[in-house]
């Protein structure tokens, strides 16, 4: 899993490619808790681009509720571009009533 | 070894409304329609095979109670006792009566009301031939099976059943052998805490783990089930809400999701999953579409590994090992 992370109009965009699974969820969790820290400080809304990534286990969708809980409402946090593998895993696991999914990382809510 | 499961609801027994019923016989008039069957047995075989479980079948509503049967020289191997105990019961007097040793091993997950309330029902327990003898990780499981057939709960105290009960408390990390099956335990995460249990006799391997909730903040503890589940012929998991539910609305009740079972069972190797411990307030259609969801969850996330076989448990489902 790679990861990238850019200030973008007044929101942070955050863009993992790869998988996350049970290899890649510690560096995943790590890289989007610090995110969400930038995107508290600044107060801006922290977008995670989804478009890169291959698909999710339940520990990735696990530390998108650690990142939720460090956010604690300061900020929203957003999965954007879900490819069609992600978004059945974001329904199958009803994390799509979770977060706001949006289908382009410029789409609003 | 084939496993029975007597009873696979979660918390509460349930059973069918006639309203369900009437839906389940109106959809399958309609799908038959136009169609001739010769006899019942034609239209068994049409239903089995053109309808879905939850339109020709149910899955139940008795509450946690499965079998591991080594066959008919060995003792009789139950995990808990919910209300799927007393047909388990039933049966059992009739196998006992064609010769089988009167010879019961519990195993005992936790001592919540879902998982004991068939004992007080558990005919053996009047059999003055019986040996039943109750493992659990709780050192308090006499005391639970006692007080819930006290006067004031059921009018058979327990002083008065006639089996030899005699109660084992087991730690994790201590394997033990039992019913001619080396077993071992894995503490889990519920209120007042469960065990999971490994089972492996005659080159297979089962593992009942269930009223087990696997939080966010604890996934590293996660390495320890992986490592209980390993090469496990079948993983007998908690999947009681959808993962979204788990992580929320139902957080801290101690229960586990589908997608975490199939993520444990990829990295444990194991071969084969069991839907269970289903919620009450599920419709058949309800746990229907959440087995199916289950399958494409596995799919999905398979990448390369062999397919990890999927199968929702019913009251009254066989898996033979």
């Amino acid at each position: 899993m790679e990861w990238r992370l850019r200030n973008d109009e007044g929101r942070l965009v955050a863009a993992p490619t790869g998988r996350v699974d049970e290899e890649s969820w510690k560096e995943f969790s790590a890289n989007l808790n610090a995110a969400v820290r930038d995107a508290v400080a600044a107060s801006v809304p922290l977008v995670i681009d989804l478009s890169g990534l291959e698909y999710m286990t339940s520990k990735g969708l696990r530390a998108l509720t650690l990142a939720k809980n460090e956010a604690r409402g300061a900020v929203q946090i957003r999965l954007a571009a879900p490819n069609a593998t992600m978004r059945r895993i974001l329904s199958i696991s009803r994390y799509d009533m979770l977060f706001p999914v949006v289908d382009s990382v410029d789409s609003g809510d | 070894m084939l496993v029975r499961f007597w009873g696979t609801r979660g918390s509460l027994p349930v059973a069918q409304r006639a309203d369900a019923a009437l839906t389940k016989v109106v959809r399958a008039l309609l799908i038959a329609r136009g169609r001739h069957f010769a006899d019942e047995a034609e239209a068994a075989e049409f239903a089995r095979s053109d309808l879905e479980f939850a339109t020709y079948g149910t899955f139940g509503g008795a509450t946690p109670c499965v079998e591991l049967d080594a066959g008919d020289e060995s003792a009789f191997v139950v995990c808990d006792m919910g209300s799927g105990l007393r047909e388990f019961g039933v049966s059992a007097v009739r196998r006992c009566a064609e010769g089988r040793p009167r010879v019961y091993h519990f195993f005992l997950s936790h001592l919540h009301w879902d998982h004991i309330m068939g004992f007080p029902y558990f005919r053996p327990a009047q059999d003055s031939g019986a040996t039943i003898v109750i493992h659990s990780g709780h050192p308090d499981a006499e005391e639970a099976l006692r007080r819930q057939q006290e006067a004031i709960s059921f009018p058979v105290p327990f002083e008065a059943l006639k089996a030899k009960i005699e109660f084992a408390v087991h730690e994790p990390g201590e394997p033990f052998e039992a019913a001619g099956l080396q077993v071992s335990l894995i503490r889990q995460t519920h209120a007042r805490g469960s065990f999971g249990y490994r089972f492996e006799g005659g080159g297979k391997t089962v593992v009942y783990s269930t009223d087990a909730e696997h939080k966010p903040a604890d996934m590293d503890a996660e390495a320890d089930f992986e490592a209980f589940f390993g090469g496990a012929d079948l993983v007998i998991s908690d999947t009681m809400y959808s993962l979204g539910e788990a992580v929320s609305l139902k957080q801290d009740l101690g229960h586990s999701s589908n997608v975490v079972a199939v993520d444990l069972c990829h990295a444990a190797g194991a071969r084969r999953l069991a839907l269970f411990h289903h919620e009450p307030g599920y419709s058949d259609d309800d746990i229907q579409r959440m087995f199916y969801e289950t399958l494409r969850y596995e799919e999905l996330v398979r990448a390369g590994r062999p397919q990890l076989e999927v199968v929702c448990a019913y009251d009254g489902l066989e898996v033979e090992l």
